[in-house]
């Protein structure tokens, strides 16, 4: 113990006290070499000759002193501190170099980390629940390679009979629960309003492991159909309905006309599924138990201790198998998938920002470059200082671990600028990702992301430090201290080396542009697909009727219908069910008749609509036969259905079909009359084909049919007639919540995603191409000043001006040219990983290639022309006379 | 002027531990007394000597102390630390089986 004690002692004493140490070892070796000259002295030789045998005797004092120190561990510290020193001086000597190179470097730095933070926060960091590992998802999936793989209209979804046969067969969970959730009505005060709503099964928070803040869980009783009910609150909606007040407790809401008392608050952050603000108790009724095939639900499962996720799977692919020969009907070629809840939630939002973690380390990989560049041009113009240097006795060593030392200072520099770069950056990252991304709130520079800028910054300065520290340690100290100090050595090495760099910058941009090409080109033409109706001034206000008849509720689209059409402004009004960009419902559905014994399993399946008369004109989707909807066609009066083409191509190929009869499980069996064929919409947004789709009238199907969206083609800014609407809708019923957007809104939601990546990407590319262009000139520019005399030799023996910009030009197009055939063919093979994001576009597009080449071609002439402008403008005599 | 090679970098330090342990000594002293035992087959330079001393110091081996010598001079006085007794043992064993085997090969040779 007192050794270590002793040992820190000294190396503090060494690193501290330094001059009394040195005193110290001076003193010694004074006094070793006067015993030295004593016993020359007495044994015959005189006071010179015993001093200069001595000396000898003794050899080097000075590398005697230093191996020494070096023994004391003392060396390496005080070099670095001496280098540290030494490269802040020569930083702050040349401010214009240390901004630049600082600032690319942050760029890079500071762009990888905002994504990494993204990253960090969607993709690696566990999810806030106890145990997140064991918390898993359950849900149905069609067997891939079956007559019905492609039928996957709202697959994953479960059915209850089957989540009980689930529940009761399997022992891998400790519990597993069934839960659905929507936008629902809830009024806690004055105001109806929207509240996300999730209906739960009996052990859904066993699976989380959480305990209310206040409150308890729900009863058994309460989750029973027909019992009064109750509900549960997130912390959110405590602070922000009740202002956090503990008498919540036993207050009511309504929702759906029933009044829920509050039985429990729920932690800060926990919001499951989808920022969840109510949680209502559904056990199973004995009228779910007769439903195996409606596929409402969804599952969560928590894993007992030790059970990995294969053994759970394997297990659940036996029951399910068991269930498929029991019920064939509801479960032919249908089996579970368990799927840890993490993986699913991220879902395909990991290949979207792997792909930018990709792209944004290849814009660092430039920076780096570009870095390497300026450091190897500076360690060419600092060759003498190095010279002398080393002349004076630096070894090899310590050249370059000072010169590692000085890139290093840039790097962290760099990365502390790139850490506040990151922390504005990350912001914008999440104020443009897309609203369907997962985990956004946890998006945070902490330390993992700090541990990752760290690291990045010292990997990224040995990357572009080694080179010129290389370089300048195989320096000729004979030619370098020979040549004049106007003019370094640079050999041919250096050049090249700097052509290569080059080489790879311009490659690397040619994979990013064309990644961003493919994605820009792939996005003008989601842009410019046929949707099948028109977008654009349309307003849409859903609004949940909070009643229990379905005379109710269609009364007041009745009633507010007309209302609305008659408004100044609005050219027409309806309603609809699902307004394009997401499908509400869909199934099986039979033309004709109906088979006594229906196999809904193998069915066509068609997208399920109900709309008001109004609907089609105010969405303009064309009817192509037959006739529209309209107020006549009550719930007493013959049901009547409108079909699209996809569904006439599909059922009726070149027949008529209005008059034939269609069968849609939808809220009741009986046939209903096609009287029309309406065009196609793209339902799910523009980047899905459309789909077979099977259009109601509302008041012949209101089954849960509480909620419509009230479409009105306006006749300018539809956002204007909010408050009209608004005022309508209120004084014909009071209580009903209401939320406003427009078709383009909606829209340009459902390309978001691909916007978030476009956006990105071209950012990135872009990033690119301007480092690349700086990495040409910086080279350019170089070699035309170490060949000035080479030119300004040829000038004077006759070259013309034009000859002198070609001999430039031709190495910048050298470099360009080898630039863009590395980098198309990296770009042919990575590229392709982007397959599953493109619409209507191949990743293998020649025009993409060839426009991104010729923008590479461009941009490097451009970048070399400057350069080679001022090599031909160079005069003779003045090159040749700085000989 | 190389550095000394392992082997008698080594040995340096055995020696040194071993004269230091007889009483505490300055430098020179050292380097005299391995010259003197050793009759003059051995000469440590102090190119190699004063590193020695300050790695076995730094080790815990040995502690300095600055005494006034015969001299009436200053002097460093370097002596055996209980960690540096412990080491001078067990170094000794290792040296006395290692040039015994050398020994016995090149005896047979």
């Amino acid at each position: 113990m007192s050794r270590w004690l002793t040992q820190l002692r000294l190396i503090l004493q060494s690193v501290f006290n330094r001059e009394r140490v040195d005193l110290e070892l001076e003193e010694e070796l004074q006094e070793h070499l006067q015993r030295e000259i004593e016993e020359g002295l007495r044994s015959g030789l005189d006071q010179e000759e015993a001093r200069y045998a001595a000396r000898r005797a003794m050899g080097a004092i000075a590398k005697s002193k230093e191996e020494s120190r070096d023994a004391r561990r003392v060396n390496f510290i005080d070099d670095l501190s001496r280098d540290l020193r030494y490269a802040g001086r020569s930083m702050r000597r040349s401010p214009g170099f240390t901004t630049l190179a600082v600032m690319i470097m942050a760029l890079g730095i500071g762009a990888n980390t905002a994504v990494f933070s993204v990253v960090n926060a969607v993709l690696l960091k566990p999810l806030a629940y106890r145990d997140p590992e064991r918390i898993v998802t359950l849900s149905t999936r069609v067997i891939a390679g079956s007559a019905n793989a492609a039928q996957t209209s709202l697959d994953e979804q479960i059915s209850i009979p089957n989540f009980q046969d689930w529940h009761d067969q399997s022992s891998s969970f400790e519990a597993m629960a069934y839960y659905n959730g929507r936008e629902i009505p809830a009024t806690a005060g004055a105001t109806a309003e929207y509240a996300r709503g999730t209906q739960v099964g009996p052990e859904f928070f066993q699976v989380f492991d959480v305990e209310p803040v206040l409150g308890r869980f729900f009863t058994t009783e309460e989750g029973k159909p027909g019992s009064g009910g109750a509900a549960m609150i997130s912390y959110a909606y405590w602070q922000s309905h009740f202002a956090g007040d503990p008498h919540a407790l036993g207050q009511t809401i309504r929702v759906y006309g029933r009044a829920l008392p509050v039985v429990g608050v729920l932690p800060p952050g926990y919001r499951f599924p989808d920022d969840t603000d109510l949680w209502v108790p559904r056990n199973i009724g004995t009228e779910d138990m007769k439903d195996r095939e409606g596929q409402n639900w969804l599952a969560v499962g928590r894993l007992k201790p030790g059970v990995p996720l294969e053994s759970a799977q394997a297990e659940m692919t036996i029951i399910a198998r068991r269930l498929e020969q029991q019920y064939p009907e509801a479960n032919k070629d249908r089996t579970v998938g368990v799927k840890r809840l993490r993986d699913k939630m991220v879902g395909d939002v990991r290949l979207t920002l792997y792909l930018l973690l990709g792209a944004v380390t290849i814009v660092l990989l430039i920076a780096c470059a570009n870095t390497a560049t300026l450091l190897l041009g500076k360690a060419t113009a600092r060759t003498r200082e190095i010279a002398v240097r080393a002349a004076l006795g630096a070894s090899r060593r310590r050249i370059i671990r000072q010169l590692i030392t000085e890139s290093l200072l840039l790097a962290i520099v760099a990365g502390a600028a790139g850490l506040l770069l990151a922390y504005w950056g990350s912001a914008a990252l999440v104020a443009v990702a897309p609203p369907g991304m997962p985990r956004l709130t946890e998006v945070a520079v902490d330390r993992w992301v700090l541990a990752f800028t760290i690291g990045v910054s010292i990997l990224t300065s040995l990357l572009f430090g080694l080179v010129p520290a290389m370089y300048a340690s195989q320096i000729d100290l004979n030619e370098a201290l020979k040549q004049s100090a106007a003019k370094s050595a640079v050999g041919g090495g250096i050049i090249r080396m700097r052509g290569l760099l080059v080489v790879g910058e311009i490659a690397m941009a040619v994979v990013l542009l064309s990644g961003a090409a493919l994605l820009i080109k792939s996005f003008i033409a989601l842009h410019r697909v046929a949707l099948g109706f028109r977008p654009e001034n349309v307003l849409v206000m859903r609004a949940t009727i909070p009643a229990a008849s379905t005379q109710d509720i269609s009364r007041f689209f009745q009633d507010l219908l007309p209302k609305i059409a008659r408004t100044p402004g609005v050219l027409s009004a309806g309603a609809t069910m699902a307004p394009p960009g997401h499908i509400e419902s869909s199934g099986g559905y039979f033309v004709d008749h109906l088979p006594s014994q229906p196999d809904w399993t193998s069915a066509p399946n068609a997208v399920l609509s109900v709309v008001a008369p109004g609907t089609l004109a105010a969405l303009a989707i064309p009817l192509k036969m037959g006739r529209d909807f309209s107020e006549g066609d009550t719930a007493e009066k013959p049901l009547v259905a409108l079909v699209n083409e996809a569904l006439m191509r599909r059922s009726f190929p070149d027949q008529d079909p209005i008059g034939r009869t269609i069968f849609c499980p939808y809220d009741k069996l009986q046939g209903m009359t096609i009287i029309g064929v309406v065009g196609d919409v793209r339902q799910s947004g523009p980047a899905d084909e459309p789909k077979p789709e099977c259009y109601m009238t509302y008041r012949q199907h209101l089954f849960n049919g509480n909620t419509l969206s009230v479409v009105a083609r306006t006749v300018g800014d539809p956002i204007a007639l909010e408050e009209t609407l608004r005022r309508l809708a209120q004084e014909t019923s009071p209580d009903v919540p209401m939320k406003f957007t427009t078709m383009d809104a909606t829209l340009s939601e459902n390309v978001a995603a691909p916007r978030f990546r476009t956006l990105l990407f071209g950012i990135f590319a872009g990033l690119a191409v301007c480092l690349a262009m700086a990495g040409v000139y910086g080279v350019m520019a170089f070699a035309v000043s170490q060949r000035s005399n080479e030119i300004g030799l040829r000038m004077a023996l006759g070259a013309s001006t034009g000859s002198v910009l070609r001999l430039i030009l031709r190495q910048a197009l050298i470099c360009g040219s080898l630039g863009l055939a590395l980098g198309l063919a990296a770009a042919a093979a990575g590229t392709r990983m982007l397959t599953s994001m493109l619409f209507q576009v191949q990743p293998n597009d020649p025009w993409v290639y060839l426009a991104v080449a010729a923008l590479l071609g461009v941009v490097t002439l451009v970048a070399s022309y400057v350069p080679a402008r001022r090599a031909a403008k160079i005069d003779p005599l003045t090159a040749l006379r700085q000989e | 002027m190389s550095k000394p090679t392992d082997l008698v970098q080594g040995t340096l330090d055995l020696l040194i531990l071993k004269i230091v342990a007889l009483e505490p000594m300055h430098g020179w002293a050292i380097a005299y007394r391995i010259r003197q035992m050793s009759s003059e087959i051995l000469q440590v330079g102090q190119s190699a000597l004063y590193p020695a001393l300050h790695k076995l110091e730094q080790q815990g081996w040995i502690e300095s102390e600055w005494k006034i010598s015969d001299t009436n001079r200053r002097a460093k006085y370097y002596s055996l630390t209980r960690a540096g007794r412990k080491a001078l043992t067990e170094e000794a064993a290792n040296w006395e089986r290692l040039s015994g085997a050398i020994s016995a090969i090149v005896r047979t040779g």
